[in-house]
């Protein structure tokens, strides 16, 4: 695993001499002039640097030899290369491989552990299992059991969609369809936490993905009328009679407008539009019966309003223009929006009937886009940080040890699992002084993988079940298994004589366990050696320009990278490199400390 | 101590009495009346339903409002005239009878925003309905901490609150200790604390960076021994996110961290009960009254009971009226609580009416401005309360 092999090496290193042996143009500052300006950047201006820029942003970064081949078109045809992705055969990525954790009987989903028990208390069956008979001790366990299998099976359905996802937005030819489909999965935030069925998940996923780059007004419908944000927003409780408001706030505030464009008036006149907006599994339903046809007053628009019509009265407002333009710029671009920068992309936005592309590709071509606050100035998303840095190696799968889902999360993101309706807030909330040293411990982990000592996720059972596991092997009856503590909800869990919810826990999580299929665990196939050698980095000072050269944004202070060069030097003996057993151990090492820099924290 | 640690280019691992060393260098001169005091505030996110937390069982118009929702009288867990705990809140009758725990009547303020974000932004700066960018603690921080000294604030959570933005003080967020550190050989973290050099470029968020590794590098050592070295007897019930972080800040107290300021979150929106909340809404209350019993008998044990003080709060409570899908949309007022040995117990305020409502929600008695001029004021003891909070706030003679 560690040492590097001297075959692909060659090949490596022949194959790609031509295309290394241009020079990366010097870093040039781009001139004062550019910040603010949308105009486009001219042929002459475009270089390796701006390239370098544009892939990190509208994909995930790329290797030397993608971003010389980007630099040598014009910047037009850059752009279109990554916007006008439809033109580009992406077949060979695959669709999600799902388990088939769905029984019959288990739709629709019980609400809670509480609920999913009346109904069997109720009906003598539920979730797709028979209550017992009567005289049976705990006669409604395996209703029970199959409620936590339920909880268990969808949370490692959702690991393997989200490892899913991070294969495709490393291996797409077409990164930024992927990186819009992210926008948007943070924008319309939705998480299996709350929704609790992958299926879900995955088919939102895939409309996102379709209209990524469309228009606003069928992204709206489409997530208005999408299953899992239905459930996540609670809308098949807005009913006629109770009108919820959550699904016409969050649209109101976090999908189109922004809070203070609109009044508390607006927020209960659209709940009441979406009344009866529901859902039949996986399918959008309106239900009439519960749909109020009354007239509304909603932003001056009087009349008989349905969901369409707030959809139409909202994409009316110059607000709704200029706020999704300006989340999308703060995506793409940067943090801090000019009010002119800010009005006059909501306006062509808005005039162009909505539609993304247009206004994603005058973003990308912008001087603005490659003014110097615009450049290395993004803190990377922590998916961004993994999906790009496996990029930038050179892999074509993402390795499974270290666990994907676990190195994101612990940096603050999980795909599909996004904090709350707000998606994730991005920018300097990333960095704590935890999660800085993790980002740099993970990759770590990448380059010294722990084979032996990895526990996968997938596969994890809670301290409180591997005991109930150990005492149920010990001989122990099911309330002894099942005691713990002294604290009033420890008391709790074998109150109800007809079940015991702490062995539904551990029981379910194990029927999880046998029915989803587990994700195979490889570490990365990385060779940092044949990189070097394949840059003809044949000195430690070469060895350290080419990975600062290749994984960062901004270049190292001269004495930062004096730093990394009498660090290898040290390790290596000498100031030549030269093939030797510990030679990929060593560059391994260097690696992890370019990729724990502050610097690569910056995209 | 940590800064001299690296100069002399030690090995920057601390065993137990290097930490307690670190510590005790780490407690400088103070500027304050009661420097050994310390304030933990926990956040409730979502919105608690006050009046399923608080029940005001006395008011007919309560069981009108929530013909389903609302607690039977005979479950309640009565504690004062017409009010009680939710039944689930065993841990919180206990500090009741101990004295410990003041609760604090419809807290809110004007002209309330329904939207969790915009609300609870109000809370965390301190000033509803207005720009501010810096946090009620952080200036608290700013305003009476000496700001040489390092992690006064500590925010256990992934990501760092706007409650404890400041402009002089670096808070130090986690999530778990445990995972707290930099990986890697001898060599590998000598080369990175050199990397990690605070340092002035035209790059803000460079700088931003650096300074945060800086930080991190120098305080990851003491937070994880002493979290790893802390055992405790107590029971904190199951609430895995609170219950857990309440340890940590007990463990980090045991080890005299010198940190003066606590932010705990109970994390995700949890208390935004919208749909069937009754199952939920007991769990949760049961887990936070449990975590905040654990905690308090913790400290007790440790013998800093006399100065530690909790407060609680939310971004708002629920709508009086229950809604059609047994659950409660977002509200207005909502009470808040504050626990501790010093705490003299008992309810303050007005409790809101419920029947004179303001579009269906219940009119604030309390700006919740008092509760934290009253912790500031009367438990820390800031004399620049006012400039703090950006107004006069009468407090509520809680502490004796």
């Amino acid at each position: 695993m560690i040492r590097g092999s001297l075959r692909p090496l060659l090949v490596v290193l022949l194959a790609s001499f031509c295309a290394l042996t241009v020079p990366a143009s010097a870093w040039v500052d781009p001139p004062d002039g550019w910040k603010g300006d949308l105009s486009p950047i001219s042929a002459s201006d475009w270089n390796y640097q701006r390239a370098a820029h544009l892939i990190e942003r509208a994909g995930f970064g790329a290797t030397p030899e993608e971003i010389t081949r980007l630099a040598a078109m014009t910047p037009e045809r850059a752009v279109a290369r990554l916007v006008d992705y439809e033109a580009i055969d992406g077949s060979a990525l695959k669709p999600f491989d799902e388990s088939g954790i769905w029984d019959p009987g288990m739709d629709p989903f019980p609400p809670s552990r509480a609920e999913a028990v009346r109904r069997a208390r109720d009906h003598g069956e539920g979730l797709g299992e028979k209550v017992l008979p009567p005289g049976t001790q705990r006669r409604l366990q395996p209703v029970v059991d199959k409620f936590f299998y339920s909880l268990t099976a969808n949370n490692i359905e959702t690991q393997r969609l989200g490892l899913w996802w991070a294969n495709r937005m490393l291996v797409t030819p077409r990164p930024l369809e992927e990186k819009l489909t992210l926008f948007w999965h943070g924008h319309f935030a939705t998480g299996q936490n709350k929704v609790r069925d992958y299926r879900m998940l995955y088919q939102q996923n895939r409309m996102l993905r379709a209209n990524a780059s469309g228009n606003l007004r069928d992204l709206l419908v489409g997530i208005l009328k999408d299953p899992g944000m239905l459930v996540y927003l609670d809308n098949g409780e807005n009913i006629k009679s109770h009108p919820n408001e959550n699904f016409g706030r969050e649209l109101l505030e976090l999908f189109t407008m922004g809070v203070g464009n609109y009044s508390e008036h607006d927020v209960r006149e659209a709940a009441r539009a979406f009344t009866g907006w529901t859902n039949d599994v996986l399918m959008y339903k309106f239900d009439s019966a519960e749909h109020d046809f009354g007239t509304k007053t909603f932003l001056g628009r009087t009349g008989p309003l349905n969901g369409d019509d707030i959809i139409d009265t909202i994409l009316a407002q110059p607000v709704t223009g200029e706020f999704v333009a300006s989340k999308l710029y703060r995506y793409f671009v940067r943090e801090d929006i000019s009010t002119e920068v800010k009005a006059d992309l909501g306006r062509s936005f808005r005039a162009s009937g909505y539609q993304v592309k247009p206004l994603i590709r005058r973003m990308l071509l912008s001087k603005d886009f490659y003014s110097t606050p615009s450049v290395a100035t993004q803190i990377k998303s922590p998916v961004h940080l993994v999906v790009s840095t496996y990029r930038k190696m050179g892999l074509h799968g993402v390795p499974t040890i270290p666990d994907f889902g676990r190195m994101t999360g612990g940096l603050g993101q999980t795909l599909f699992e996004p904090p709350n309706v707000a998606g994730w807030a991005g920018g300097r909330t990333w960095i704590t002084p935890a999660t800085l040293l993790q980002r740099g411990n993970l990759f770590r982990d990448v380059m010294f993988p722990d084979v032996k000592g990895f526990r996968p996720p997938d596969r994890v059972m809670s301290a409180t079940d591997t005991r109930v596991g150990e005492r149920l092997a010990q001989g122990m009856n099911i309330t002894e298994a099942t005691r713990e503590g002294d604290a009033e909800s420890n008391k709790m869990v074998d109150r109800d004589e007809d079940y015991n919810t702490r062995y539904g826990g551990y029981a379910g999580n194990l029927l999880a366990f046998k029915r989803t299929k587990l994700i195979p665990r490889q570490a990365a196939p990385i060779d940092v050696t044949a990189l070097i050698t394949a840059a003809h980095a044949d000195t430690v000072d070469k060895v350290v320009d080419h990975l600062v050269h290749r994984f960062l944004s901004v270049p190292l202070a001269d004495k930062d990278r004096a730093v990394l060069v009498s660090f290898l030097r040290d390790k290596l003996g000498s100031s030549t490199v030269r093939p030797s057993e510990t030679l990929e151990s060593s560059l391994r090492e260097l690696l992890y400390l370019v990729l724990s820099t502050p610097e690569y924290q910056l995209g | 101590m940590y800064g001299l640690g690296l100069g002399a280019g030690l090995p920057f691992i601390l065993n137990r009495t290097s930490a307690a060393l670190a510590a005790q260098a780490l407690q400088g001169t103070s500027i304050e009346k009661h420097p050994n005091r310390i304030l933990v505030v926990i956040e409730l996110s979502g919105g608690n339903d006050g009046l399923n937390t608080v029940v005001p069982f006395g008011d007919a118009e309560y069981y009108k409002a929530r013909p389903k929702l609302g607690i039977p009288e005979r479950e309640v867990i009565k504690v004062a005239d017409g009010f009680g705990f939710h039944p689930s809140m065993v841990g919180f009758e206990r500090l009741y009878k101990d004295g410990s725990l003041a609760v604090v009547h419809g807290c809110g303020y004007d002209h309330p925003s329904l939207s969790h974000f915009s609300s609870m932004g109000f809370w965390h700066t301190g000033v509803p309905n207005g720009g501010e960018s810096l946090g009620w603690l952080g200036r608290v921080a700013d305003e009476t901490l000496d700001a040489s000294q390092r992690n006064l604030i500590v925010n256990l959570g992934t990501s760092q609150s706007l409650a404890v933005r400041s402009r002089k003080h670096s808070p130090l967020v986690f999530d778990d200790p445990a995972r707290f550190r930099r990986d890697g050989t001898d060599a590998e973290k000598q080369a990175l604390a050199k990397l990690s050099e605070t340092r002035t470029t035209s790059n803000a968020t460079l700088d931003f960076l650096a300074s945060t590794a800086h930080n991190a590098t120098e305080s990851s050592d003491f937070v994880r021994s002493a979290s790893a070295a802390y055992r405790t007897p107590v029971d904190y019930g199951q609430g895995g996110g609170l219950a857990g972080n309440l340890q940590r800040v007990a463990a980090l107290i045991a080890a005299e961290m010198p940190t003066r300021l606590y932010y705990v979150t109970y994390q995700g929106n949890n208390f935004d009960t919208h749909v069937q909340q009754a199952d939920l809404h007991s769990r949760l209350l049961m887990y936070t009254a449990d975590a905040v019993r654990g905690f308090i008998d913790d400290v007790k044990r440790l013998g800093r009971g006399d100065d530690v003080a909790l407060m609680i709060f939310t971004e708002f409570g629920r709508r009086v009226e229950e809604n059609g899908s047994l659950g409660t949309d977002h509200g207005t007022a909502t009470p808040m609580f504050i626990v501790g040995k010093g705490v003299k117990g008992g309810f303050y305020g007005k409790a809101p009416s419920l029947t004179d409502l303001d579009d269906g929600n219940l009119k604030m008695t309390t700006d919740f401005r008092r509760v934290y001029a009253t912790m500031t004021g009367e438990w820390l003891g800031c004399s620049q309360t006012p400039a703090i909070l950006k107004g006069q706030f009468e407090t509520f003679n809680v502490f004796a």
